[in-house]
C-alpha cells in the first residue's frame, strides 16, 4: 500500500498508534476479561488497547498538514531540521549498546566496555578510528578501576562461552 | 506551624548526617557536572545514576537523586545562556533572552542573576513545602482506591494535556506508557501479560531502561551528526558575575513573579516544568512596558523563568511524595526510585518516614547553598566543561547507561531494553511525540491499576462511585474541565488564525 504524499508526521503517527492499539487489543482478549465488579487480568490492557486507537483516529482527523505542525521538541536536532537517514550514527549507537550485551554475555566487561564505546563513538563523522580507540581505551580504564575494583560490578572481566 | 519548625529542625540532624551529607553533595555536584554538559538533563542524569541508589540506603539515596535533580537545573542554565543550547526542555525560554545577554557581553551577569533568582525560588519553594505538606497530609488521609484513582487520572491527564505541543500526542504517549507498566505478572491474578515468553520479561519492563532508552540512547540517536555545538569563547570569571545595581532592581520583581507562577504549577500535580517557564516569561512579556526588548537580552526574560523552574522543582515535591502523583517525568523517576526501594509515597509518607521527607526538605537548603557556593568560583572550569566535543560525550555516555542499566538486577537483557526503548524513543521524536508522559504512565500505571480494580471490587463493578464520593468527584470535574478547556482551546484555533507565539518563540 502507498501511503498519500500529503501526509505528514501526524498521520504517520495515528496510524502508527492505530497499529500499535490494534495490536494491544488482539493480544489482551487472550487473557481473562472478567467483569467491572471483578476485573481479570485482561481488562486493563484491552481499555488502554482500545484508547490507543481511538486517539490514534483523533490524531489522524485533527492532522496538521506537512510544514505547519507545533513544535514539541525545543531541544536542538530534534525536528527543526529533518535531514536524510543518519544509517551510520542510528548503526553504530544501536551497535554500541548490542556489542555490550553480547561481548558481555560472551567476552566480559573489558571487551564489552571496549566495544561498546569504540562502535558508538564510530558514529560520528568527525570521529576516526584512532580518536574512538583512545576514547575506548580510556573508559576501558576508568571501568576497570571504578567498576570492577570500586564498585565490584558482578560482570567478570574476562569470560569465554 | 510550631510543629513543623521542630520537624525542619529534625530534618537539618538527618540531613547533616555525614553519610547522608555525602551523597546529597555528591548528587549536586554530579548532576551540576552533567547538567553542564551539552545535551544531557536532568532526566538522563538521574537515569544513569538510578542503579547506584538501589545499593545505598533509601534517605541517602533520595537526597542523592533530589541533589541531581535541582544540580543539574543550575547546570543546564549555563549550556543554555553561554551557549543557546538548553540541555533541558525548560530552559529552552532562558535560551531566548540569555544568549542574547552573552552575546552583549553581560553572560556573566546573567548566570549570576540566574542563581539569585534559582536561590531565591527555591528557598520560597520549600518554605511553601514546609508549610503545606502537613496539611495535605490531613486531606490526603481521607483518601480510598476511589480517590486515588481518579487524582491519578487528574495527574495523568494533566501531565499529557499540559506540556508543549500537542494534547491529544500526550495523552497517546501517557497510554503508551501505562501499557508499559501492564507487561509482566499481573500483582491480582498472577497471569503474566505482554511478555511474549520470555521470563526475563515477567518483572516487568525496568524503570532504568526505560528511562536511558527514551531519554539517552533516543536523544543520542536523533541528536547524532545533527548537533551542530559551536565552540563558545565565551570566558566568564567569577568577577563578571556581579550584575549591575541597575539589573539587580530590573530584574527583582520578575524574580518573585517567577517565583508565584512556579510554586502555583508546582502544587498542582502533573503540570510539567516546561509549560511552567513558557508562561512566566510570557507574564513577563505581557506586563514589560516595552515588550519588544525581549529576546534581545531581556534580563527580565532570564530571571523569571529560572526562578519558576527551581520554585516549581521544589513544590513538586509536595504532591509526589505526600500523594504519590508525580510532577513531571524527573519525579516520576525519583518516585520509581523511592518504590523500588519499598517506600510507598502518600500521604502515610510523612508520618511513616519522616526522615525521608523532612531530611530531604532539609537537604534542599544545604544542596541549594551548596550550588551557590560551589558555582560562583568554579563558573571557569564549567565554561570549560561545555567545549567537550559531542563525538566524545555520547559515546562515553552510552558506555555509563549500559553499565548502569546491567548492574541495576545483573541482567544483561536490561541492556538489550535500553536499545529497544531507544528505536522506540527516537520513532516518537521523529514524529513529534512527546516522550516525558511515557514515564508518567509508566510509574503510575500498576498503581493506577491496582487502586481502580480495588475501587471497582469495593463498589461492586459500580462506576458511579467515582462521582458519589466528594473529594473523587471533585477531581473528576477538574478532569471533565481539563478536557473541556482542550476543547474550547481546539475550537478556537480552528476558527481563529493560530496564535504561533510558542512556535515563533522556539523558531527565534
Amino acid at each position: 500500500m502507498r501511503l498519500p504524499k500529503s501526509w505528514g508526521k501526524d498521520h504517520y503517527g495515528a496510524l502508527m498508534l492505530l497499529a500499535l492499539g490494534a495490536a494491544v487489543l488482539a493480544l489482551g482478549l487472550g487473557y481473562k476479561m472478567g467483569s467491572l465488579n471483578r476485573m481479570g487480568a485482561g481488562f486493563i490492557p484491552v481499555v488502554l488497547g482500545a484508547l490507543m486507537m481511538a486517539v490514534g483516529i483523533a490524531i489522524g482527523i485533527t492532522a496538521a498538514k506537512p510544514g505547519q505542525r507545533e513544535m514539541t521538541n525545543p531541544l536542538p536536532g530534534h525536528g527543526t531540521h529533518a535531514a536524510g537517514p543518519e544509517w551510520r550514527g542510528w548503526l553504530c549507537i544501536l551497535g554500541g549498546v548490542l556489542s555490550f550485551v553480547l561481548l558481555g554475555e560472551h567476552g566480559g566487561l573489558l571487551p564489552a566496555t571496549f566495544a561498546s564505546v569504540f562502535v558508538s563513538a564510530m558514529g560520528d563523522r568527525n570521529s576516526t578510528v584512532k580518536s574512538s580507540a583512545i576514547l575506548a581505551a580510556i573508559l576501558t580504564v576508568f571501568c576497570l578501576i571504578v567498576f570492577h575494583y570500586g564498585l565490584s560490578l558482578q560482570l567478570p572481566l574476562f569470560q569465554w562461552v | 506551624m510550631h510543629q513543623s519548625l521542630i520537624d525542619l529542625w529534625y530534618g537539618f540532624g538527618i540531613a547533616l548526617q555525614p553519610a547522608n551529607l555525602m551523597w546529597s553533595v555528591f548528587g549536586v555536584l554530579i548532576g551540576n557536572l552533567i547538567g553542564v554538559l551539552p545535551g544531557m538533563g536532568a532526566l538522563t542524569t538521574i537515569s544513569m545514576l538510578l542503579p547506584l541508589t538501589y545499593v545505598i540506603a533509601p534517605v541517602p539515596a533520595i537526597l542523592m537523586l533530589a541533589g541531581i535533580f535541582y544540580g543539574s537545573q543550575y547546570g543546564g542554565a549555563i549550556g543554555a545562556i553561554l551557549l543557546n543550547l538548553p540541555s533541558h526542555p525548560p530552559h529552552a525560554v532562558t535560551c531566548l533572552d540569555g544568549y542574547p545577554m552573552t552575546k552583549a557581553g553581560r553572560g556573566g551577569a546573567a548566570l549570576g542573576i540566574t542563581m539569585m533568582a534559582s536561590f531565591f525560588a527555591a528557598s520560597v519553594g520549600i518554605i511553601v513545602m514546609i508549610f503545606l505538606s502537613p496539611l495535605l497530609v490531613e486531606i490526603a488521609f481521607k483518601f480510598g482506591p476511589t480517590e486515588i484513582c481518579s487524582i491519578m487520572l487528574l495527574g495523568l491527564l494533566a501531565g499529557a494535556t499540559m506540556s508543549r505541543g500537542s494534547p491529544l500526542k500526550g495523552v497517546a504517549m501517557t497510554i503508551f506508557g501505562l501499557l508499559c507498566g501492564v507487561v509482566g505478572t499481573d500483582v491480582i491474578s498472577g497471569t503474566t501479560r505482554y511478555t511474549f515468553d520470555l521470563p526475563d520479561l515477567a518483572d516487568g519492563v525496568e524503570l532504568g531502561a526505560l528511562c536511558m532508552g527514551l531519554f539517552g540512547i533516543a536523544d543520542f540517536l536523533v541528536s547524532v551528526n545533527r548537533t551542530t555545538i559551536k565552540p563558545s569563547d565565551a570566558k566568564v570569571s567569577m568577577k563578571d558575575m556581579r550584575p549591575t545595581r541597575a539589573e539587580m532592581k530590573q530584574a527583582f520583581w520578575p524574580m518573585v513573579r517567577g517565583t508565584m507562577v512556579g510554586t502555583l504549577f508546582g502544587a498542582m500535580p502533573g503540570t510539567g516544568p516546561t509549560i511552567t517557564t513558557f508562561i512566566a516569561y510570557a507574564v513577563e512579556r505581557k506586563i514589560a512596558k516595552d515588550p519588544s526588548r525581549f529576546g534581545k537580552g531581556a534580563i527580565e526574560g532570564v530571571a523569571a523563568p529560572e526562578a519558576s523552574a527551581h520554585s516549581k522543582t521544589q513544590v513538586d515535591f509536595i504532591p509526589t511524595l505526600s500523594l504519590g502523583i508525580p510532577g513531571d517525568a524527573v519525579m516520576a523517576l525519583i518516585l520509581g526510585a523511592l518504590i523500588i526501594k519499598g517506600i510507598q509515597p502518600g500521604p502515610q509518607l510523612i508520618t511513616e518516614h519522616p526522615d525521608i521527607f523532612w531530611g530531604l526538605v532539609a537537604s534542599f537548603w544545604i544542596g541549594n547553598v551548596l550550588l551557590v557556593i560551589l558555582n560562583v568560583p568554579m563558573i571557569g572550569v564549567w565554561v570549560r566543561m561545555l567545549q567537550v566535543p559531542y563525538k566524545y560525550l555520547y559515546p562515553a555516555a552510552l558506555f555509563f547507561i549500559c553499565v548502569g542499566v546491567y548492574s541495576t538486577k545483573n541482567s544483561l537483557f536490561d541492556v538489550g531494553e535500553v536499545a529497544v526503548f531507544g528505536i522506540i524513543g527516537a520513532i516518537f521524536l521523529t514524529l513529534d511525540f512527546p516522550v516525558s508522559p511515557i514515564v508518567l504512565g509508566f510509574v503510575l500505571g500498576p498503581m493506577l491499576e491496582e487502586n481502580f480494580r480495588r475501587a471497582m471490587l469495593l463498589s461492586r463493578g459500580d462506576l458511579m462511585v467515582f462521582l458519589q464520593r466528594p473529594i473523587s468527584a471533585w477531581f473528576i470535574g477538574a478532569c471533565t474541565l481539563l478536557i473541556l478547556a482542550q476543547l474550547y482551546a481546539y475550537g478556537r484555533k480552528l476558527r481563529l488564525p493560530p496564535p504561533r507565539e510558542t512556535a515563533e518563540l522556539v523558531s527565534e
